[in-house]
């Protein structure tokens, strides 16, 4: 059973569960940079959330199976057309052999996930299958995927279920996002703090699974932004000495020098694979405690639909 | 005790040696999703959803009085000849400028034997301390997107070794042909925390 890449386009890469727990030794988690949407993907072909899938960034892709089987596209907002005729996101769709599949451009959101009933075979390194790219292991030879690549797909449960993604779990992508976040014991070096939380920045062009620059605004910090490396995390933001904000993502370094003024909430993270640059950006004030307890709120709202929401976000 | 985030808790140490110290104790307990050493600081992320903060931070306070081990001094030994200047150290003009001395005398400061702190940042991203206090320069002040894999790097008192590509802020004064990181090894990383490293001048690579 095997899957061609038509189009690879911009960037696609096989993702799967994060690489948790290698971060001492500078392994960062990659894993999809939008991992409730790509749960959402799986969860309409009967996969686990972290079963082996495509993420495509901005471009789309496009891919011709070599069997019958259930695929779902989830993500950002694209036009999808299996052999030339539109079908839908957040379905679960029956592909026959040489069925050829073209997700569209992202037109609002940057990351579009297709899930294949049973999930794709790829490289096992360190743990996980996820594709790494700066270090170009895990996933399809540790790259991005080729016009011509062949996948193997691992194997399918005879009967897939035809679903749709209910509204209230479709998650919805915008021009101008809202995330929560808190400060950092590091925060006091900037000279004024509080305008993080009244700042709208907008989403830079070099922004990536490493990281998101935000323009717009920039801060000062009291020292001279030099400080001995410390472990970080995704969803930490960084103010180098120019004074522009940087967040880790989820293939950022483990650890790094700069200043870091304040996180993004656990709950919030996924939206990180998202952030389309020129979209607008907002961070919300929030104790650690109340972070806490949205978490738990959100783990409670998914949870009719994604029973282990807890390990997703 | 700090706050860096919802779900993050950072531990100050003294150095670094005591850094990997706590941070390999805290993962041998397998309460932490993640335990990772800095230079002087330990940060632990745990699980918000199972466990509260104040739980992790009455937890993490018990291990950290109770951790004095000391992590035993590798006996690894590895030579790694370095190219000063030119095309992959790009940064050696400026750094020798701002410290002011020749390109000689930061060669001869900087070749010699040192211990490897940490790893981190990327696979196989090596810090090494001890530099000679003349060789104390800082970071650049915007990160370089583009840092070809064996850049030698100095910051803070440190050398650093790029082992793969990728952006990088230290400015970069030479570069190496010894691979330091092969994901599809039975051992993937050739430098730990501990192993000695050996710098030596090169003409050529």
């Amino acid at each position: 059973m095997t899957l061609r890449v038509e189009k690879g386009g911009l960037q696609t890469t096989i993702q799967g569960r994060p690489r948790t727990g290698k971060r001492h030794l500078g392994v960062p988690a990659s894993g999809p940079a939008d991992p409730l949407s790509m749960a959402l993907a799986n969860r309409l072909v009967g996969n686990a959330a972290f079963v082996p899938a495509l993420e495509a960034t901005l471009t789309g892709v496009t891919l011709r199976f070599g069997s019958d089987t259930h695929v779902a596209v989830t993500g950002a907002v694209a036009k999808c057309m299996l052999n030339g005729l539109t079908v839908n996101q957040h379905a679960t769709l029956a592909v026959r052999k040489d069925d050829v599949l073209a997700v569209g451009a992202a037109t609002c959101g940057v990351r579009s996930y297709v899930a294949i009933a049973g999930g794709l075979s790829a490289d096992n390194v360190l743990d996980s299958v996820s594709t790494y790219l700066p270090a170009t292991f895990g996933g399809h030879q540790g790259r991005a995927l080729l016009d011509g690549d062949e996948l193997s797909l691992l194997n399918a449960r005879a009967r897939v279920a035809l679903l749709q993604t209910p509204k209230e779990f479709q998650l919805p992508m915008l021009r101008a996002w809202t995330v929560r976040a808190g400060y950092s014991s590091e925060t006091m070096d900037l000279d004024n703090p509080e305008r993080l939380f009244a700042a709208k920045f907008t989403i830079g062009s070099r922004s990536d699974r490493m990281g998101i620059r935000l323009e717009g605004e920039t801060f000062a910090t009291q020292t001279s932004g030099q400080m001995p490396s410390a472990p970080v995390f995704p969803g930490i933001i960084q103010c180098p000495q120019d004074g522009s904000l940087f967040i880790l993502s989820i293939d950022a370094g483990t650890t790094g020098g700069y200043p870091r003024v304040a996180k993004i909430a656990r709950l919030d993270l996924h939206v990180l694979g998202q952030l389309r640059p020129g979209a607008s950006l907002t961070l919300l004030e929030r104790s650690d405690q109340d972070a806490i307890q949205e978490l738990l709120e959100k783990h409670a709202y998914w949870q009719p639909w994604l029973p282990d929401i807890r390990d997703i976000i | 005790m700090q706050s860096v985030g919802d779900d993050l808790i950072s531990v100050s140490v003294a150095d670094p040696a005591a850094a990997q110290a706590l941070a390999a104790g805290l993962r041998d307990t397998g309460l932490w999703i993640e335990a990772v050493a800095g230079i002087d600081s330990v940060v632990v992320r745990f699980d918000i959803a199972t466990s509260t903060r104040g739980d992790a931070e009455t937890r993490l306070a018990t291990l950290v009085e109770g951790n004095i081990q000391r992590p035993q001094k590798s006996s690894k030994r590895v030579e790694i000849p370095i190219m000063y200047g030119g095309e992959y150290g790009p940064d050696l003009p400026f750094v020798c400028e701002k410290l002011g001395m020749t390109q000689q005398e930061f060669i001869a400061l900087h070749c010699g034997e040192y211990t490897v702190d940490m790893l981190g940042f990327i696979p196989g991203f090596a810090y090494i301390g001890g530099l000679d206090a003349r060789l104390e320069i800082d970071r650049l002040p915007e990160p370089r997107q583009f840092v070809p894999a064996g850049s030698v790097g100095i910051a803070g008192g440190r050398t650093g070794l790029y082992a793969l590509p990728g952006p990088g802020g230290w400015p970069l004064i030479g570069c190496t042909a010894c691979a330091l990181f092969d994901a599809h090894s039975e051992d993937p990383f050739v430098l730990d925390a501990g192993t000695t490293v050996i710098f030596s001048a090169v003409d050529a690579l």
